[in-house]
């Protein structure tokens, strides 16, 4: 079906991500999963077979692709859209439409279906994938789950033989993984060869028939689905993989021991409701529970946090830990919540300076085009010596010169961290920092998040990654349609429970 | 309120062609201000008609924020601005109230076209029309690359909001930069994935685009192109004759 | 990828780089409500700050066609929002010349991307073309449009047929520091961060 014969690849100005003498066949109806690092190759193989490279990226290529008998490096894209078919990482870049159904026919109406058989090939797959509470709908409004949702099914309109999927999961709940998890199996029983590069690997347990192991461009490894799954915890952490079962990423992983901090009076919250229905009054007034008819999106009347600690937040996507995070840090001017804090009540534009939101997408909080500078930006008065210990302690000392886009994804939130130590704020929100990160780029995250919180800076980091919150959460705050539905410290005792919530959320 | 609004008035979903044709007819007649009371009317009749088109799309919300908009600048330019204003804040009040009225209706109408338009069905209907397929795929993805810059530019100002630094430090180049940068970059790359996800799932090919659902011009759609041909002459002889 | 002619994702380039710059004449436009004389300068102001999403799409642009487009959309979004399309063969007429100075220097040459920006800067004059073609209707119109007298005058003090000229020249000038400007932010922020 797929062949790759000594294939080399290297990107135009990058040694990232490139291939090196890779060979690889893969039978029909086979499913390849493939992981490795960060930079390993593994999106460049998913690029080679769907045509990309050559035609879209352009670098230095050698050696063969053939899918279905056809040379890819001849074939035009055009020609291999109704054979091969992509669902991207990012949900919100892969859309050409606005609306739901558009979208689902986009690629049937490119390759000039018949309006007859497109709507035939719409309807097969609404029914197959349970699409018709998201039909018309405009995509603006779906969460990542929905929109990863809507990306198969266009994919799979097409109706190709090779499916190819890159870290789909990135962006996704357990919830939305676990509806994907379905979807592949679906693809799969059909008797589609799929590949899928990928980070969190719980999920394609008992799906995937072979396991490529990518080191520095080449396959190192190759085990049979089963083989893969059954390996033992010691092997995942030394190849650097995350865990292969829910169940074992509670075992293979273990707190590092953090000196704790003296005790600090605790910080409270108050007060924390939000509604995204604009109320129509004519005078902005602040919301209480009691005066509003539309269901709250959050409503926490009071929760009280340990002061320099690492706090997870927990809950399904819609639960209301982004707007949380949002309303803490001072962005939604219409939640009357407050913090107190070493004796100390913040409330409304106050708490932009107070706290600090390092965002999901961490590309929109950097403006200035050196490292250093970034952080300077973020301080009263400039110090370059106070900014050159930060971005030490960061391990940024080598970047100090570097424009912050040039980075990695996790270079980049490091630098966002820089400057909010910079700007002095005391409690740093995270959201979503580990999605899309590889193991090993998970577990820096996790020492730093420690490192932070003895310093003395409280953390609150909402995530859909067990294993995050088993390396470093002290505290475990769980949300459920806005409200407070759980808060509990994290140890041994309480290890169960987390488990069950997200074993709970992805069946 | 959209779903009780949707409910009342009946769904109307009109032809592509059809909005391009009432985008261009108001689009001509908000070059020509009205002179006399007639042309007022026929002026405020075509700013009615999208209107309204917005509420029966279950966009009663933006409709009726437009209409507001429209209505207190017209009442104010009526009712208490004069051509003899003056002062800095009458002057910028008539000012703002002129740009309204003269160029509201070209926006709701655009905006219409904008939100209520699947990119399919643009796409079928400019090749109903003889237009190239590139300049129809550049006009697609401008009309969807509005929302994607609403969406990143209010990522960027909570981040600005959070750095402080929504003034610049007082440059305004600084200004533009800190907002125009971050824009530009995040821009670039959603580009680069729409385009790649586009093209593996065959845009551009040689074959002919198909439709899904094929376009037909219905007895509303001739009937509102024939009210806006006449509203447009009416407007031309009410004012120049 | 080396052919001559234009693929989707250059058309793709070409409508998202069109929604970029007109977002920026839309924000820079929102000034123009404060004064007239901000209408007449916007010949300096949005060819400055123009100038970094273009520099940008120049950076990305390799075959004939991209600003032609570009310039045929900007005559669409005009029309659209109501500034009328006297001025539309204009803008298509100066991408068009932007376009072959352009590909005259291969898309490469930076010295011909400054002429080349130039010209196509001439697209804001489109802006003017009302004022000028017809200017008597058009200061009735305004007048009974709402706008003060005061605010007409001064409209008419800044725009008029021997300003045009000035105004035209400017923009080209304008246009032609901008591409400097906007070259400077790309190297200082998209060369340097690789992604150009």
């Amino acid at each position: 079906m797929i062949q790759l014969q000594h294939v080399n690849f290297e990107y135009k100005g990058s040694a990232f991500g490139s291939i090196r003498d890779l060979s690889l066949s893969v039978r029909q109806g086979e499913v390849i999963l493939l992981c490795g690092a960060s930079g390993s190759g593994k999106t460049t193989i998913l690029r080679l077979i769907n045509g990309l490279i050559p035609h879209f990226y352009n670098g230095t290529l050698s050696g063969e692709v053939t899918v279905c008998g056809k040379v890819i490096a001849q074939t035009g894209l055009h020609e291999l859209a109704g054979i091969v078919g992509t669902v991207f990482q990012n949900p919100r870049s892969q859309f050409f439409s606005v609306d739901t159904d558009g979208e689902i026919v986009f690629g049937p109406e490119n390759i000039g279906l018949a309006p007859d058989e497109i709507l035939r090939r719409k309807a097969q797959v609404v029914q197959e994938m349970d699409l018709q509470p998201l039909l018309q709908r405009s995509l603006f409004q779906l969460s990542g789950g929905e929109k990863q949702k809507i990306a198969c099914a266009s994919v799979a309109a097409l109706f190709p033989e090779v499916i190819l999927l890159d870290e789909p999961s990135s962006n996704l709940d357990w919830k939305a993984i676990g509806e994907l998890r379905r979807i592949i199996g679906q693809w799969k029983a059909q008797g589609k060869t799929i590949l899928i590069s990928e980070h969190r690997l719980w999920y394609i347990n008992a799906l995937a028939d072979r396991v490529l192991y990518l080191k520095d461009g080449a396959i190192s490894q190759e085990w049979r689905g089963d083989d893969f799954f059954s390996l033992d915890p010691e092997t995942f952490r030394r190849l650097q993989l995350r865990p292969a079962t829910i169940a074992r990423s509670f075992l293979n992983t273990q707190k590092e021991p953090v000196e704790a901090m003296p005790s600090t009076d605790p910080i409270t919250l108050h007060d924390y409701y939000f509604c995204y229905e604009q109320t129509q009054h004519l005078f902005r007034r602040h919301l209480s529970p009691h005066d509003t008819k539309e269901p709250l999106a959050l409503s926490i009347p009071s929760l009280t946090l340990p002061y320099g600690r690492v706090i997870g937040l927990i809950g399904h996507n819609g639960a209301g830990k982004s707007t949380f995070l949002r309303c803490i840090c001072g962005l939604e001017k219409r939640c009357p919540g407050r913090i107190t804090l070493g004796g100390q009540t913040i409330r409304g534009k106050h708490a932009l300076s107070a706290c600090y939101l390092v965002m999901q997408d961490v590309n929109h909080q950097l403006f200035t085009d050196s490292v250093l500078s970034e952080v300077l930006l973020s301080m009263d008065s400039p110090d370059p010596e106070r900014a050159g210990e930060i971005l030490t302690s960061l391990g940024l000392q080598d970047y100090a010169e570097t424009h912050p886009m040039a980075l990695s994804g996790g270079q980049k939130q490091r630098v966002a961290i820089a400057s909010a130590i910079a700007a002095n704020a005391s409690i740093l929100l995270f959201d979503e920092p580990t999605s899309g990160l590889d193991y090993i780029h998970m577990c820096a995250v996790a020492s730093l998040l420690s490192a932070l919180s003895a310093q003395g800076k409280t953390i609150l980091v909402s995530t859909h990654d067990p294993e995050l919150l088993t390396l470093c959460a002290d505290e475990i705050v769980q949300l459920d349609h806005g409200q407070l539905a759980a808060q509990y410290p994290l140890d041994d005792t309480s290890l169960p429970r987390l488990k069950a919530f997200f074993e709970g959320s992805c069946s | 309120m959209d779903t009780t609004i949707t409910l009342k008035i009946p769904h109307i979903h009109l032809d592509p062609r059809t909005k391009l044709f009432m985008v261009f007819v108001v689009s001509s007649i908000v070059l020509m201000t009205a002179t006399t009371p007639l042309a007022w009317v026929l002026r405020i009749m075509i700013t009615l008609v999208p209107l309204l088109l917005l509420f029966s799309e279950g966009r009663g919300i933006s409709a009726l924020c437009f209409g507001l908009l429209y209505t207190v600048a017209l009442l104010l330019m009526k009712f208490f601005l004069s051509t003899q204003s003056t002062g800095v804040v009458m002057a910028l009040l008539t000012g703002y109230c002129g740009i309204v009225v003269q160029f509201l209706p070209a926006m709701i109408t655009a905006w219409y076209l904008i939100r209520t338009t699947q990119i399919g069905e643009f796409l079928s209907a400019m090749q109903k029309m003889h237009i190239p397929d590139g300049l129809a795929i550049s006009l697609a993805v401008l009309m969807r690359f509005f929302p994607t810059i609403k969406e990143e530019y209010g990522g960027i100002r909570d981040a600005m909001k959070m750095r402080g630094i929504m003034l610049g430090g007082g440059h305004a180049s600084k200004m533009i930069e800190y907002r125009l940068i971050p824009l530009l970059f995040s821009c670039v790359s959603i580009g680069d994935e729409l385009s790649a996800a586009a093209i593996t799932r065959g845009l551009g090919g040689n074959k002919k685009r198909s439709s899904a659902t094929e376009l037909k011009l219905t007895g509303i759609d001739l009937l509102l192109m024939a009210l806006f041909a006449i509203l447009a002459v009416a407007f031309i002889i009410a004012k120049y004759l | 990828m080396n052919n001559q002619t234009l693929a989707a994702k250059d058309f793709i380039t070409v409508g998202l780089f069109t929604a970029l710059l007109f977002v920026v004449e839309f924000a820079c436009g929102m000034l123009g409500y404060l004064h007239p004389y901000v209408v007449a300068s916007y010949v300096i102001l949005i060819p400055l700050v123009g100038a970094i999403p273009m520099m940008l799409f120049y950076s990305k642009v390799e075959k004939f066609g991209m600003i032609t487009i570009m310039s045929i959309l900007l005559a669409i979004i005009m029309f659209v929002t109501g500034m009328g399309y006297l001025g539309a063969p204009l803008i298509i007429l100066s991408g068009l010349i932007a376009d072959l100075i352009a590909k005259s220097g291969n898309y490469k040459s930076f010295r011909k991307t400054v002429l080349s920006y130039g010209i196509f800067s001439l697209w804001v004059c489109a802006n003017y073309f009302p004022v000028i073609v017809s200017a008597k209707a058009y200061r009735e119109d305004l007048l009974s449009g709402g706008f003060s007298a005061e605010y007409c005058d001064a409209l008419f003090r800044a725009i008029n047929t021997k300003t045009i000229l000035i105004l035209v020249i400017l923009c080209f000038v304008f246009g032609c520091i901008g591409a400097f400007l906007g070259k400077a932010v790309v190297k200082k922020h998209f060369e340097k961060a690789g992604i150009v």
